[in-house]
């Protein structure tokens, strides 16, 4: 019998029509690393808090889950056998100092002082956090959180680690830590791993198992290579990764052998093909012209008179028509630039111009008019208890009359049958576009987007940038910070790189990525050995190898 | 101030202030309280120079001086008349009165400073969690949340403003409808927030069984023998309160000034106990000048 035994689950919410999990089974062996992947609301953060009783919703449930033998159903089962690393780094912190934390499971256990102190140790050596115990939690990066919080959960020593998207809002080199540390507990002390997530590039290369949720039903299971050729051909295609799409789409069915995953064994895969000249598929690129809409000079910004600069020096021009994209680790300071250009903060030193005027000397309504911004959390953009009122009340703000434009907007955007909920009862992408529709109304040049991307599924985030490339065409100017480097690949016309407070590098998506390690899309770590070849997304890659 | 009383067990350090707060209240007598104001003014001195008292200096002064004048300017009790203002005595019992109020009110303040640098919150979560473990937790959630709440505040203001809803213009009654819809934001958006902490919380089983706490500070030998040195100097000082020593009589008759043989040393016990962080720091200074 396995480990973890699902048996014809379904489970309906209350007040709900349709069931969340329906008719769902799945046995996982001691020591696997699953991974459930599917849309949003596809039922992946309800199959584990199933797995989990003190946080089980509550509605019917039917069906059996074991684990161990045991069932779920009844006691018996320690709760700390199960571990659940939840996606916001945040909100899942219970104490303003890092060592109140991290002890926060074995004192709710009742675990003696002498034996907290010895597990304490250890773990926090292993994390190599010594440095961070005696810190508030706040002062920490949200990669560091993820961490804590981690360490927290295995200081209770379970053999089943539940992980809701615990990457979501990560940037991507502590995304990739986070998950190198995974794979240690995996491997090296043979702990169960089940983990929802939605960027799947790195997870399907450590996973044993892989199982596509969709309307609560599973859809396919079984090892990854597998799965992916099952649901190539299928409407689910778009949450392929990159180098396996790339195989699939340029190799014939009858040649297809082994499915490459990793950088390693597409590069493998690409040595043996013979690839001559260069990428037919050019970017539709749109002119740009050179007419400058923001300028930055020397700025200055730091946020308390003794701390350190958040920026520093930094120097930043915008023509219309771009997309530019900003990456760069968490806290190198895009947020804080954007909310500069926007006109919330104050440089403290340096020349912001919008428009050839002086920030300064706009009224912050005029640069309402002329800027919109889309904050990192859209929760609290909304003022109003449902989509309607708030779309009404900008309406009337900004005396906007003509009603058919804004049901084309909404139309536009897919969001016409949202407007009677509740902002807050929307999944990620229905809120991000919820807000977006806010901010077009008022029709600005310029939007700044602040991690448009964050927690949104492969299927939403393709949607989203065919709406950026949209609004390019009518001749908005975007700047967005992202963690997401195959969507700033796809979709920038600039890319830039935060690093201290500064831009440290600028150029072209191609250029950009060229000499970069991590912050690089997988198809060019894939061909970057070869020389001249400069491809960055899938789109080019594919017509190369075609 | 990071010295050796700082690096005392936080019980230690707990009952000194509790005690040193307790005599410095109920031995409401001139010379006693002027020792214990000239103690914590050096010690004050000894630590950092007057550095964290500067802020409080003006309060409190002006409270000391307030207190000092209001009660003879009301009170006309008392025997010895020191001078007559157009019909209104002045007397010597009611100066004294006001003058020992104001110097134990400004002794409990230095003492309320000091207490507010040695004991940081960690060390008071970690007496009550022993006793209250309910309380330590609500106190532990509250320190989060309260810089929490300010950091969303910022954040709902900052993204309102960019959305031309501002609090810093407009006529009054705008501004403070606009405040108040700040506010409204937060506490939606922080209850929608804590259904998440409360999970991660239920998720490290909270609530299942009895909480244990981890202890971050050790009683060691040193520890007990320094509280047990200070329990038995403040049980003699308080031994001697209530047989009536280390107080003076203002009312009805007023008592001589002057102390009798037991009270002085009710006194060198008295300051010993106050003294006791000042002389920790002084023999760690002496210690370090031996040892180079």
């Amino acid at each position: 019998m396995a480990f973890i035994e699902l048996k014809h689950v379904s489970f309906t919410y209350p007040s709900a029509d349709n069931a969340a999990i329906d008719d769902f089974s799945l046995s996982i062996e001691k020591g696997e690393f699953v991974v459930l992947f599917g849309s949003s609301g596809s039922g992946k953060s309800t199959v584990l808090r199933l797995l989990k009783k003190e946080i089980q919703p509550h509605g019917v449930l039917k069906g059996e889950m074991m684990i161990n033998g045991h069932s779920l159903s009844q006691d018996g089962m320690p709760s700390s056998q199960v571990g659940f690393v939840f996606q916001d780094p945040e909100n899942q912190v219970v104490a303003d100092d890092v060592l109140h934390e991290v002890v926060f499971g074995l004192e709710n256990m009742g675990v003696m002082t002498n034996e907290m102190r010895s597990r304490v140790a250890e773990m926090v050596h292993f994390f190599g956090a010594e440095s961070l115990l005696h810190r508030k939690t706040h002062e920490l990066s949200g990669g560091m959180k993820q961490q804590i919080n981690l360490a927290s959960v295995l200081l209770m020593q379970p053999d089943i680690l539940l992980l809701d998207e615990p990457t979501a809002q990560l940037d991507p080199v502590s995304a990739r830590e986070f998950l190198d540390m995974l794979v240690r507990l995996n491997e090296e002390f043979g702990m169960t791993i089940i983990l929802a997530e939605h960027r799947l590039d790195d997870v399907f290369t450590i996973a044993d198992k892989i199982v596509l949720l969709k309307n609560g039903k599973c859809i396919a299971e079984g090892e990854p290579k597998q799965v992916i050729e099952t649901i190539w051909d299928s409407q689910e295609q778009p949450f392929i990764p990159n180098i396996p799409t790339l195989y699939l789409s340029t190799t014939k069915k009858e040649n297809r052998r082994d499915i490459p995953l990793s950088v390693k064994e597409g590069r493998n895969w690409v040595q043996e093909l013979n690839l001559i000249g260069q990428s037919k598929e050019n970017r539709a690129h749109k002119e740009i012209q050179d007419k400058k809409l923001l300028e930055v000079k020397d700025l200055l910004f730091q946020y308390r008179k003794e701390g350190a600069a958040v920026l520093n020096e930094l120097d930043f021009t915008l023509n219309k028509g771009e997309i530019y994209a900003l990456l760069g680790g968490n806290g190198s300071g895009k947020s804080t630039l954007l909310k500069i250009l926007v006109g919330i903060l104050k440089p403290i030193n340096g020349k912001v111009t919008l428009l050839d005027k002086p920030l300064k000397a706009w009224k912050s309504l005029e640069i309402a008019k002329k800027v919109g911004y889309l904050p990192q959390n859209p929760k609290i953009f909304f003022v109003h208890d449902s989509v309607e009122k708030e779309i009404n009340d900008t309406m009337q703000k900004w005396n906007i009359t003509n009603q058919t434009e804004v049901n084309n907007l909404l139309q536009r955007l897919g969001i016409s049958h949202l407007l009677h909920n509740h902002p807050y009862d929307l999944s990620g992408g229905e809120l991000q576009k919820a807000a977006l529709a806010c901010v077009l109304l008022r029709k600005p040049d310029i939007l700044l987007l602040d991690e448009p991307t964050k927690g949104l599924d492969p299927i939403s985030k393709d949607s989203f940038s065919k709406i950026l490339h949209n609004l390019q065409e009518e001749g908005i100017t975007v700047v967005m910070s992202t963690h997401d480097i195959e969507f700033a690949a796809q979709n920038a016309t600039k890319c830039g790189m935060m690093f201290q407070g500064n831009i440290t590098s600028e150029n072209e998506p191609k250029e950009f990525f060229k000499g970069n390690y991590f912050y690089t899309t997988m198809v060019q770590r894939l061909f970057r050995h070869l020389p001249d070849k400069e491809i960055v997304t899938l789109g080019e890659a594919i017509s190369l190898c075609k | 101030m990071k010295g050796r009383f700082y690096a005392f067990h936080p019980i230690v350090n707990f009952s000194y202030y509790m005690g040193a707060i307790l005599l410095v209240m109920i031995n409401q007598h001139p010379i006693f309280l002027f020792v214990a104001f000239s103690i914590l003014i050096t010690f004050h001195f000894f630590n950092d120079c007057f550095n964290h008292m500067k802020q409080w200096l003006f309060f409190m002064f002006t409270t000391g001086i307030l207190i000092f004048l209001i009660n003879p300017l009301f009170n006309e009790r008392g025997r010895h008349v020191l001078f007559e203002v157009m019909g209104h005595r002045v007397t010597l019992e009611a100066s004294l009165y006001g003058g020992m109020s104001a110097l134990s009110i400004i002794s409990v303040l230095m003492l309320f400073i000091s207490y507010n640098e040695v004991m940081t919150p960690n060390k008071l979560l970690f007496l009550f969690s022993k006793f209250l473990p309910q309380f330590a937790i609500l106190l532990m959630l509250t320190l989060r949340f309260i810089p929490l709440m300010r950091r969303r505040l910022d954040e709902i203001a900052a993204v309102q403003v960019s959305k031309g809803i501002s609090v810093k213009q407009g006529p009054w009654k705008e501004r403070i409808k606009k405040g108040m819809l700040y506010v409204q934001i937060l506490l939606t958006y922080s209850l929608e927030e804590a259904i998440q902490t409360a999970d991660s919380m239920k998720a490290r089983g909270y609530g299942q069984k009895k909480r244990s706490t981890y202890e971050y500070f050790r009683l060691n030998k040193k520890d007990s023998l320094t509280l047990l040195f200070l329990v038995i100097l403040l049980s003699i000082c308080l031994y001697g309160r209530f047989t009536g020593l280390g107080t003076l009589t203002i009312y009805p008759l007023m008592e001589s000034i002057g102390l009798v043989p037991v009270e002085y040393f009710i006194l060198l016990v008295y300051a010993l106990f106050l003294c006791f962080p000042l002389l920790v720091e002084i023999g760690e200074v002496i210690r370090w000048r031996l040892l180079n």
